[in-house]
């Protein structure tokens, strides 16, 4: 039986030191430019966007260039998120019906059946005043997934409707690029502006064209597909 | 008839798929199948448009987004269309015997994956481009780990983990160039872009060939590129090596041209392109898996593209233009015969070349080999001659020897191939290829000899197009002056 | 005191500091640690440090939200919204890109039990 010799020496971790110098080096360079330029008043390009914002009606500017005059980014963005939970249901969906959570505490199971119904007409309300003040489609999707998301946690048997949620990407996804391509047909230009959007209306509901219209298809799309994404995340067939 | 169409249409497939699957089984691969054809018919008839042209998204440009379409991104455009189509074809009879499952998922990721190869050749906004790289990116990790056993998932991973760096480093370039400029758009950019103090310009440009360089393979940057090769299916890997890094390479040098149009870097990238090429067939010589084996074989050619293309004169571009084809028509070929085979055999070894009993499958690999290798008579022979011609003329000898000592290292390796091919070893049965895949083979097969035979057919185009992608000031003033 | 943390110089000197940190932190773990869920959690904060810098960077201390109503018309003097936009959009794309890759990951440890980014070797060098 041999004595394995362990050495009382502690050995220098290389990697780490190595990896620590490279990365400091690395920002140190960068920094030292960084300082070096610190960015003046220069005309940007958004704030001849901002000057352009009165015509179409919308009281808030960032929505604008979000939906309408970076639209094709978010349409981008949108097919990035569709295309993201796609994999993450391929990957992770199971048929089975047995999930393994935990019974949750007595007061969680009350108080989100309490506050449930709270963030979900508080994720609507941020969707539709999207352009009117702070918030949009992507911030109301997102409080409306968080709204799920405790209900998946509170409740052991709660279970998002699979054909519901296609139902209702589909819907979303579908009438977006449609709303582009008419605007191609009767304006010329993709994702033109071809509804009524007069400047005085501004501050209104129903003001700026498309532009509310897109944002609350953009708020359906993220909130089905954030909850879906939260769901597979959950739910699982045996424990990992 | 609007580009626009190129990336509406397939959006709008891939968002509609749950409808359309109700329309029966194979409702949503027919319907992918006609929709790809209107996009080669319609991409085919905008050949005849004979200048440039701006086409409006919202607003006007410099303002908006726009897309350019001109000789060059038609080209590319075409060759797209064309290999998604051809691809189609030859899925729509695989999935007769071998299927994936969930099938629609897959249709709807290919759909996208064109979207975003078009898009990244046409669009003129640098934040647009960053929004199809992410497209087109993912939509390629999730193929590459479709079949989710392990290995197809450790590529999935190690794709995604170097794309997500590559998206770091990219963002990081873009919030520089907006804090520094003040626009989006890259006539806008281009046009200030030397006025910058120098030291930003250089952090700005080594941030770009970083994000870009993961995803153009170039040395050092390309050590996830066999791996992910292996691991994916060769179904997968003949639209990566075909359609993807073509896009990529694409808009790396579009933008080149246009920020640094005096060649500032050019002698460091023709140097690192030539190198990258050297190592990737040193280390291709002792593969034994096919797969990992064609994979340095492609670091190898998209290395070679990758310096014609950096060399920046019109002769150079136009070189580098005609290996772009050869190269993808013939790694097309080599990974759709090889998925045939990994249907059959299961397995990927350099033995089971022997397996290859149909003399018609072998000579169509001999060709697309030889057109690689740049033999005289096919395809790959003109683009590496006129590559090698521009070297020489250039005085850049020492590229010139690191490119044909490659060239030779590789020829080494494909006659090994072609030997394992026509040996009389033991004989397996033949592999069921049916009729219409064999004339899809033979279609590929016969435009690499037709080309190689008589160039003159699409020089004309693409020295226009070589021209168009170096004039970088009438780009500049079409969108902003216009 | 407080009127010289006020000035924008030292405004945009504290951001770039403080968001070139976080990046040194994002980088150094994604250079050295080999557990895979670790790898992205160091990729999370590079890119989150990246929005703090742009946002910080292209921020007018002294002017408005770009938010139009009543009495607040005069858009000289509010603030820029295509950093806002843009940020928008990139953090919607990095979060998709991550929640995918924490999906391969569980998928992959499913399978094969494996975390650690070395020891992934399924295909023979």
């Amino acid at each position: 039986m041999s004595v394995k010799k362990i050495s009382l020496k502690r050995e220098l971790p290389t990697t780490t030191l190595s990896g620590f110098a490279l990365s400091g080096l690395l920002v140190l360079t960068i920094l030292n430019i960084l300082l070096q330029n610190m960015p003046s008043k220069i005309q940007t390009a958004g704030d001849a966007l901002l000057k352009l914002n009165a015509t179409e009606g919308v009281a808030n500017a960032v929505t604008t260039v979000v939906v309408f005059f970076r639209g094709f980014d978010t349409l981008g963005e949108i097919a990035v998120l569709f295309i993201a939970s796609l994999g993450i249901g391929l990957m992770l969906h199971s048929n089975s019906k047995c999930n393994i959570k935990a019974e949750s505490n007595f007061m969680l199971q009350t108080a989100s059946k309490l506050l449930f119904p709270i963030i979900l007409l508080f994720g609507t309300y941020v969707m539709i005043y999207g352009h009117l003040s702070p918030g949009g489609g992507f911030q109301g999707g997102v409080i409306i997934a968080s709204g799920v998301l405790l209900l998946l946690i509170s409740h052991k048997a709660f279970e998002v409707p699979h054909s519901v949620i296609v139902a209702l990407e589909t819907f979303a996804g579908v009438s977006y690029v449609l709303i582009g391509l008419i605007g191609l047909l009767v304006l010329d230009v993709f994702l033109g502006n071809f509804l009524p959007h007069d400047i005085s209306q501004m501050g209104l509901l129903l003001s700026g064209g498309i532009i509310p219209l897109v944002y609350i298809i953009v708020g359906i799309k993220v909130g089905s597909e954030m909850s879906m994404i939260v769901q597979n995340l959950i739910q699982r067939d045996h424990d990992v | 008839m609007s580009s626009i169409l190129f990336i509406a249409l397939p959006l709008l497939f891939g968002f509609a798929t749950p409808i359309l699957s109700k329309f029966g089984k194979n409702g949503v691969a027919y319907t992918s199948m006609i929709m790809q054809l209107f996009l080669l018919a319609l991409a085919v008839s905008l050949l005849t448009t004979t200048s440039s042209y701006v086409e409006i998204i919202s607003i006007a440009p410099p303002l908006g987004i726009s897309f350019v379409l001109n000789s060059a991104s038609l080209f590319f455009v075409l060759l797209f269309t064309l290999l998604m189509t051809l691809f189609s074809l030859y899925y729509l009879i695989h999935r007769k015997t071998d299927a994936y499952k969930d099938e629609t998922k897959f249709f709807i990721l290919l759909n996208m994956l064109l979207a975003a190869a078009i898009g990244l050749v046409l669009s003129s906004d640098i934040f647009n481009i960053y929004v199809f790289f992410e497209i087109a990116g993912i939509s390629a990790y999730i193929l590459s780990a479709y079949k989710k056993t392990s290995s197809a998932l450790e590529a999935g991973l190690k794709y995604l983990l170097t794309g997500a760096v590559a998206s770091v480093f990219l963002v990081f370039a873009i919030a520089l160039i907006y804090i520094n400029i003040g626009s989006l758009n890259l006539a806008v950019i281009a046009h200030s872009f030397e006025a910058l103090p120098y030291n930003i310009k250089l952090l700005i440009s080594i941030l770009l060939l970083i994000g870009f360089g993961f995803k153009v393979e170039i040395f050092p940057l390309n050590f996830w590129v066999t791996d992910v090769y292996q691991g994916s299916s060769s179904l997968v890997n003949a639209l990566f090596s075909g359609i993807v890094v073509k896009a990529y390479l694409f808009v790396f040098f579009h933008i080149l041209y246009l920020f640094l149009p005096n060649g500032d870097f050019t002698v460091f990238l023709v140097y690192l392109g030539a190198i990258s090429m050297l190592v990737a067939e040193i280390v291709g010589l002792r593969q034994t898996n096919l797969k990992r084996l064609f994979a340095y074989s492609s670091l190898g050619q998209v290395a070679l593209i990758f310096t014609a293309f950096a060399m920046q004169n019109k002769d150079a571009i136009q070189a580098a233009l005609f290996i772009v084809f050869s190269h993808s028509v013939a790694k097309f070929i080599i990974f759709l015969v090889l998925s045939a085979i990994e249907k059959e055999h299961k397995s990927i070894h350099i033995d089971t070349l022997k397996a290859l009993n149909s003399s018609f499958l072998r000579a169509i690999m001999l060709i697309a080999m030889l057109s690689l290798l740049g033999i005289p008579l096919f395809a790959g022979f003109i683009g590496k001659f006129l590559a090698l011609k521009s070297f020489a003329v250039e005085g850049l000898f020492v590229v010139l020897a690191i490119i044909i000592i490659g060239s030779l290292i590789e020829a080494v390796y494909y006659f090994k191939l072609a030997g394992f091919m026509f040996a009389k070893g033991e004989k397996r049965e033949p592999l069921k290829i049916a009729l219409a895949q064999k004339t899809l083979f033979g279609l590929l097969a016969f435009s690499l000899i037709l080309i190689g035979i008589a160039p003159i057919t699409i020089s004309g185009f693409l020295l226009d197009a070589s021209s168009v992608m170096l004039d970088g000031k009438s780009y500049v003033s079409m969108l902003v002056g216009g | 005191m407080f009127e010289f943390f006020n000035q924008p110089e030292v405004i945009k000197t504290i951001v770039t500091l403080g968001s070139m940190l976080l990046f040194f932190v994002g980088l150094f773990g994604l250079l050295t640690r080999k557990h895979i869920i670790k790898i992205f959690i160091s990729i999370a904060i590079m890119e989150t440090s990246i929005f703090l810098l742009f946002i910080g960077l292209t921020f007018k201390t002294d002017f408005i939200a770009p938010i139009l109503d009543k009495i607040h018309l005069d858009v000289s003097t509010m603030n820029d919204p295509i950093p806002h936009a843009m940020i928008l959009t990139a953090i919607v794309i990095g979060m998709a890109v991550l929640a995918l890759g924490v999906s391969f990951a569980i998928e992959y440890f499913k399978l094969t039990g494996k975390t650690d980014i070395d020891e992934m070797s399924e295909m023979r060098h």
